[in-house]
């Protein structure tokens, strides 16, 4: 029996080939992309799942309120750490977690040096009583108790002392910094699944006592909050994380500074369970290199999944209740013969879930490529093989049952429904489903189609906006080189500024901080007293550079002049500022005072508005001020006499062995502004190929359902068309009857996709300070766009059909 | 007693207007019968046929299939008993095109939930009978017009059906072919086969035991 079925099955997708290729394609595309987007879902979902009770565990973060903001912050203050690991009820353990950087860890013995070593933290032996580790030596009991200890995973405990095992690295002294000797008291297994918790080198607290860190560490400040230092702890109950929390916030309300108090500042704390760590999008992860999984993009990606899916069951629908006249002879007999409707129905189930099956295959090919293409997506440790995962194949079979279910139903139901009697006698004319549902699902495919079509064309138009609006400053021929942060002296920097002004190719040289325009700020609170006395407290955004600078990023000066030299404590403002401070003229604001901490600093200049983040924020007060503490001049700025690509790369290599001269020990790296404006967009940039996909996949696989649908309605009406044709009808006007039923359909979904995207795109586009206008354009140009491209594909068969000789259409009657 | 009709009324309503397809009919078939059913194009045979292998329903009257009240039947029941008893031979001989000659023949017996080496041996039975073995793996399209309708009456007989309906067996085929099929008819009946056949020809309708005439939806044998 069911031989028999697959054998039919299998003959009549070989019969009808074209619509089977048409099926199978679109359904293929929307099960890859569900594959990848459901490889993506599991592998974020599956972060610091196998840690006992891990639904015991929290982070507790920080959250800043002022009147008029509010931030958030990883960190914690440093005696709130102390405060939970000694008095607090509820709380099982606690410890502090304190990311630690260091240039080299020396192995003294062997004579090994190895730089810049990686996810290193201070904590102390409670670390391990909530996270669980697999010891390979040494015990967590005897571990990082007193100072200078240390403990090492398995990998790093392998680069360190290839040759060892773990037993005998115990004792064994790695020297941090050139000072800091550390004896190794454990080597622990690195976790074998995913995690977060990305940590290598293991050193108690107390070690910190001769690092910069130490300060803050081992002398807590009530209102000190670094991201650096991080407060894991083990609740007893998860009912009890309230309770916990109302304990954080009334030792906050007690220690509250005076400074605090006078602004109207406060922190808050939350618990955030160990599950929400992966999520958290704005205090991010201790991994730099990866990013946390943003529960929002992963919804956009699973509907975008769930369209291309639903798209193509569409097709299937579709093609399959269109060209069922085509089965209902077979189905009649198969009636007369004894079969019963359920018997049928199964028949075509295994049919549809035949195709699916194959559909399936394919997309896991598919699914290989797409997941290429879309690396800028995926998180670095997403692979492959993460296919071969059980769950992943039992989602993946689910999925199959329930796309064979919804694509196969209805034309199953349709299909059966023939009175063997009316197909004996070939009455069978039109009962091909209800065509006002094929209507609507073909509006609703060129509906999403289309919404994806105006999508693109808006943040395209976008991008383009953002990457050639004037920004205020030079963007063009200009380059900065950051010098190292160690290593270094005012001095070095001095000569390296030198050794380039010594080139030719070379205009202007500025050092300086960051440039004009980044993605980091630093700011600080001032307050300038007008006449009337009142006072204007805001924060002041910093952008330090000397009079080069200005000179270089061609910064407009509006009035007075720039800083008389690099050290001197003055202000240069922007215009927004002098508009928050109440002045019209820039002329008046020279010589005015801004109050900062207890110190008064002179306005001597105003510089015309210029971006200092990207066109997504908007213009904030700012002030261009010199090297007031001495560290943070250490980028050189400089500007190309032209940016002729010969010559480029000629010249960066001189800068780099004028850099390499002065700094042997540290990496060369250039920017260009031009790159880091780009920089700034590159979310966009991967939106906008996201969406592109989807409009490309989207569209092919609407028009891919519109030919199969066209050419079954040609063939249906090859009688009519004769007879049209005999009657005198012109090509053209057998065109237009072909195309109008369909045309008016893709008219339709345009109707309804041009209002849903005008909103979405609106709502996107309120992120941006800066934005492009939703113009008229774009939604005609979609809109035509769709008509044509339905248009093209449509003549492709109806012009064919129009021009058979009549004769031939009408004698086969 | 194979089967009883009793004043079969069928019509449908055009325009406002009742038009009968059959008129009050009255039939008692026995078992191991070969009848004929004559009369004009439009007189009612093919539907009186339809409505006797259940495949369509009617307006009015009794109708009992070996004492079973079809009229009172369920749809599935109905089905069962058709599928039972009742083999099916058109004169568009309504092969599935996209089954070889095996596969078709071999259908109604997957509908009856047979064991594969029984439905095996059944259907090589056939071919032998009809020797049509060397042609088994060909498809309908592949075959003449009487080898066609030989493969549908296989079809119809595999079952082991009491009652064969044959619209119109021959109407595709010509002289000599339609005497083959009418010679296999006879000896069917002669094996105890009950068969009632819809026909134009004078010549195939004599083969019948007993022939009824339709005029009109109506019997017309007074004219007998």
């Amino acid at each position: 029996m069911f031989k028999n079925y697959f054998k039919i099955a299998w003959r009549n997708l070989w019969k009808h080939k074209l619509f089977s290729s048409i099926n199978i394609i679109s359904l293929a595309i929307g099960f890859s992309a569900s594959f990848v987007i459901g490889l993506m879902v599991y592998y974020d979902l599956t972060f610091d799942k196998f840690h006992p009770d891990s639904e015991l565990i929290y982070r507790v973060t920080t959250t800043f309120l002022s009147p008029d903001s509010e931030s958030s912050n990883p960190g914690i203050p440093m005696p709130y750490i102390i405060e939970a690991q000694n008095n607090m009820s509820g709380v099982d353990i606690a410890c502090g977690i304190h990311v630690a950087n260091f240039l080299k860890v020396e192995d003294k013995e062997n004579d090994k040096v190895f730089k810049n070593p990686e996810y290193i933290v201070y904590t102390n032996e409670n670390y391990f009583k909530i996270f669980d580790y697999n010891w390979l030596a040494g015990s967590p009991e005897m571990a990082l108790n007193t100072p200078n200890e240390l403990v090492l995973t398995e990998n790093r405990a392998k680069k360190y002392f290839p040759t060892l095992t773990p037993s005998e690295i115990i004792g064994k002294t790695l020297t941090y910094n050139d000072s800091i000797q550390t004896t190794v008291k454990g080597v622990v297994a690195n976790f074998d699944e995913r995690t977060d918790l990305i940590f290598e080198e293991f050193l108690s607290i107390e070690t910190s006592k001769k690092t910069d860190q130490g300060s803050y560490i081992l002398d807590p400040q009530w209102d000190n909050t670094s991201s650096s230092s991080q407060l894991f702890i083990k609740v007893s109950n998860p009912l009890m994380a309230n309770a916990i929390t109302k304990q954080f916030n009334a030792l906050e309300i007690e220690h509250r500074s005076d400074w605090e108090k006078q602004y109207n500042r406060s922190k808050l704390f939350y618990l955030q369970p160990l599950s929400e760590l992966h999520f958290n999008v704005e205090l991010g992860i201790f991994d730099f290199s990866d990013r946390p999984a943003d529960k929002s993009v992963m919804l956009g990606l699973g509907f975008i999944a769930l369209f291309l899916l639903l798209l193509g069951v569409i097709n299937f629908i579709n093609l399959n209740t269109a060209q069922a006249n085509q089965r209902a002879k077979e189905i009649g007999i198969r009636k007369t013969l004894g079969s019963s409707k359920k018997q049928l129905i199964f028949q075509f189930m295994g049919e549809t879930f035949l195709l699916t099956l194959a559909s399936a295959i394919i997309s896991v090919i598919l699914a290989y490529w797409l997941l290429n293409v879309f690396s800028d997506f995926t998180p670095i440790g997403l692979s492959f093989s993460l296919f071969k995962n059980p769950l992943i194949i039992g989602f993946a079979i689910i999925l199959l049952v329930l796309v064979t279910i919804l694509s196969g139903i209805y034309p199953a139901l349709v299909l059966t429904q023939y009175k063997p009697i009316s197909v004996l006698k070939n009455q069978v004319i039109s009962q091909t489903g209800k065509p006002a549902l094929r209507r609507f699902l073909t509006v609703f495919q060129f509906s999403i189609a289309q919404v994806f079509i105006i999508s693109t064309i808006l943040i395209a138009k976008q991008i383009h906006f953002m990457m050639n609006k004037d920004m205020g400053f030079k963007t063009d021929a200009i380059a900065n080189v950051r010098t190292p942060w160690y290593n270094n002296s005012e001095e070095k920097q001095v000569r390296f500024a030198q050794e380039l002004k010594k080139y030719p190719e070379i205009t202007k040289i500025a050092r300086g901080g960051r440039t004009p325009a980044s993605l980091g700020t630093s700011t600080t609170t001032v307050t300038y007293i007008n006449d009337n006395g009142n006072e204007i407290q805001t924060s002041l955004q910093m952008v330090r550079g000397t009079k080069d600078y200005i000179d270089l990023y061609g910064i407009e000066l509006l009035a007075g002049r720039t800083t008389l030299n690099d050290t001197i404590q003055e202000l240069v403002i922007n215009e927004t500022y002098l508009n928050v401070l109440g002045f019209k003229d820039p002329k008046d604001a020279i010589g005015k005072k801004i109050k900062r901490s207890d110190e008064l600093y002179p306005i001597v200049g105003v510089v015309r508005d210029f971006n200092q983040r990207s066109l997504k924020d908007p213009i904030n007060p700012l002030a261009l001020v010199g090297n007031w503490d001495g560290a943070f001049f250490g980028v050189i700025h400089f500007a190309f006499t032209n940016s002729n690509d010969s010559s480029m790369s000629e010249t960066i290599s001189k800068i780099e062995s004028a850099f390499k001269e002065i700094y042997p020990e540290s990496d060369f790296e250039i920017n260009f502004m031009d790159e880091t404006v780009e920089q700034f967009y590159n979310q966009e940039k991967s939106l906008s190929k996201l969406l592109s996909w989807a409009m490309g996949l989207s569209v092919l696989i609407s028009c891919l359902g519109l030919l199969g649908l066209v050419i079954y309605t040609t063939e249906r009406r090859t009688k009519e068309i004769g007879i049209r044709k005999v009657l005198g009808a012109s090509l053209k006007q057998l065109n237009v009857l072909l195309c109008k039923e369909f045309l008016i359909l893709v008219g339709v979904a345009f109707v309804i996709a041009a209002p849903l995207a005008y909103y979405g795109l609106n709502n996107w586009l309120q992120e941006f300070a800066f934005k492009t206008s939703l113009s008229w354009w774009i939604f005609a140009l979609s809109g035509l766009g769709m008509v044509l491209i339905a248009l093209i594909i449509m003549s492709a068969r109806t012009v064919s059909t129009a021009m058979k000789n009549p004769v031939n259409s009408l004698r086969t009657e | 007693m194979l089967l009883q009709l009793e004043g079969i009324f069928k019509w449908v309503n055009t325009g406002g207007r009742r038009i009968f397809l059959l008129k009050d009919i009255d039939l008692e078939v026995e078992e191991g019968e070969f009848i004929s059913i004559m009369g004009p194009s439009g007189s009612g045979k093919s539907t009186l046929l339809n409505v006797i292998g259940m495949l369509d329903g009617f307006n009015e009257g009794e109708y009992n299939f070996l004492n079973e009240p079809v009229h009172q039947l369920k749809e599935k029941h109905r089905a069962n008993l058709y599928k039972e008893y009742i083999g099916f031979v058109f004169q568009a001989y309504h092969l599935i095109d996209d089954l070889t000659v095996y596969e078709n023949i071999e259908t109604p017996l997957l509908y009856k939930k047979m064991k594969s080496s029984e439905r095996k041996a059944l259907v090589a039975d056939m071919l032998d009978r009809f020797n049509i073995v060397g042609k088994k793996d060909l498809f309908p399209s592949q075959l003449s017009g009487g080898q066609q309708q030989l493969v549908g009456i296989a079809r119809a007989l595999i079952s082991k059906p009491k009652l064969i309906l044959a619209d119109e067996p021959t109407g595709n085929l010509n002289s000599k072919q339609s005497l083959e099929i009418m010679e296999l008819f006879k000896q069917l009946n002669e094996e105890g086969v009950t068969i009632i056949q819809a026909t134009h020809s004078e010549t195939n309708a004599s083969y019948g035991k007993r022939i009824i005439h339709l005029l009109d939806g109506a019997r017309d044998d007074y004219n007998k």
